[in-house]
């Protein structure tokens, strides 16, 4: 089976006071765990597994590392050797390397970003239990998000030089990890270069998404709410804690999704995502968003660029 | 323009002769975007993405709070580097733009 859905992912924080605040009480995680080193782990309430975001209190904001889990703990024996295989190094790391997490497949991306697959992480539950589960958890709170749903990488896009990360990573992930793409944008002559794209392993339109930018870094990752009345209810709470958002609620043309752009305390890009979008299968045709149109993709209300959501990140 | 009684300093953006004022503990970037300006370009102004980078050419900032060590490190600081978001004003002073945004989806980049 190969790669169930995104894991988790370890963020760099210039102040974790700050970083917990908002985690906790803004995006609506739960600590569940403090490591000796100080790391801290969160949860959300919709999530079975132990953890999904990672907090490192560091001089530099930005992305440590970005996980996947896997179904079978010999999925990463199999996938060790197909990555090696295509010419990435690869290694394991032995189980408790991450508390409560078993043995990492540990490599990068072909832009640099460092991966890691595992099978196993400690269960804990939903909020709401499998016996006669409510909808929603009473202990409820901030935005009260279900669970991490994606993660978007930067990725060095250097046409005059030859360098495209973007379709070096786009066609690893594929090839290599089995993730089919739903939607690109490609730009310059006969849409030759692949700019963005956007992929899954799950039914939802992306699991990860690649865009092209002028050096590697962590875009977003993106937090799942149900419904448009639920991203109003986020954004108000970011008013009520004066939360800098970068793009108040509107709709992507890409993936459909319901959505806010805003900032962490450390300046790491955070989204709330809402909405199915469509149902992503292996068989659906790929969507394809043009040079002249790609605003529209992104924003699709005003179409219109808005430099932060390219320029800005961590 | 709404009365704001808090007291002030003198902010000067060297490259586009913006002048604007600055409240003592509001961020050099809160205050040009509370007035509307333009100038310095504006990011997560949270500290982390460094495109509001800026050198005190005159005068004298206060920091307010942390700052990625990948945009400003400890010695750029001590020579007068900044985010201004993540700085006030101590005196009026004068600030040159260092950040600046760059192109992405590889358009214009020979611009």
């Amino acid at each position: 089976m190969g790669i169930l859905r995104i894991g988790h992912v370890s963020l760099r924080v210039l102040d974790m006071k700050a970083a917990l605040d908002h985690y906790i009480n803004v995006i609506g995680m739960y600590k569940v765990m403090e490591a000796a080193n100080g790391h801290v782990y969160l949860k959300c309430w919709d999530e079975w597994d132990k953890y999904s975001v990672i907090l490192t209190e560091d001089k530099e904001a930005g992305m440590n590392h970005l996980a996947y889990k896997v179904e079978k703990d010999s999925d990463l024996d199999d996938l060790k050797k197909k990555i090696e295989a295509y010419g990435i190094a690869a290694k394991i790391m032995p189980e408790g390397t991450l508390p409560s997490t078993g043995r990492m497949l540990q490599f990068n991306l072909p832009s640099g970003h460092d991966l890691r697959l595992y099978a196993q992480k400690e269960y804990v539950g939903t909020e709401v239990g499998t016996t006669n589960p409510d909808p929603w958890p009473d202990n409820k709170h901030g935005a009260g998000v279900h669970w991490l749903d994606h993660a978007l990488l930067m990725c060095e896009l250097n046409p005059e030089k030859g360098i495209n990360k973007v379709a070096e990573n786009t066609k690893f992930c594929t090839e290599v990890l089995d993730f089919f793409l739903t939607e690109q944008i490609v730009v310059g002559p006969g849409g030759a270069i692949q700019a963005a794209s956007w992929l899954a392993r799950t039914t939802t339109p992306h699991d990860i998404a690649f865009v092209g930018g002028p050096r590697n870094g962590f875009h977003h990752m993106a937090f799942f709410l149900d419904s448009w009345s639920d991203i109003l209810r986020a954004a108000d709470i970011m008013g009520k804690h004066k939360t800098k958002i970068d793009v108040a609620p509107t709709r992507h043309g890409i993936t459909r999704g319901e959505t806010i752009y805003f900032f962490d305390p450390s300046g790491n890009r955070n989204e709330t995502f809402a909405g199915l979008g469509f149902l992503a299968q292996r068989d659906r045709p790929v969507s394809t968003w043009t040079e002249d149109k790609l605003w529209t993709g992104v924003f699709y209300h005003l179409g219109e660029p808005v430099p932060s959501f390219t320029e800005v990140y961590t | 323009m709404f009365y704001d009684s808090r007291p002030k300093f003198q902010v000067s953006v060297n490259q586009t002769g913006e002048v604007y004022a600055c409240a003592v503990g509001e961020s050099l970037l809160a205050g040009m975007i509370r007035l509307g300006r333009r100038g310095i370009p504006v990011g997560c102004v949270n500290g982390g993405c460094g495109v509001c980078k800026v050198k005190v050419s005159a005068g004298r900032a206060e920091k307010l709070g942390p700052i990625s060590r990948a945009h400003v490190t400890e010695d750029e600081e001590n020579q007068g580097f900044a985010l201004a978001c993540r700085f006030g004003p101590a005196s009026d002073l004068s600030l040159d733009v260092v950040g600046k945004i760059q192109k992405a989806f590889g358009i214009g980049l020979s611009k």
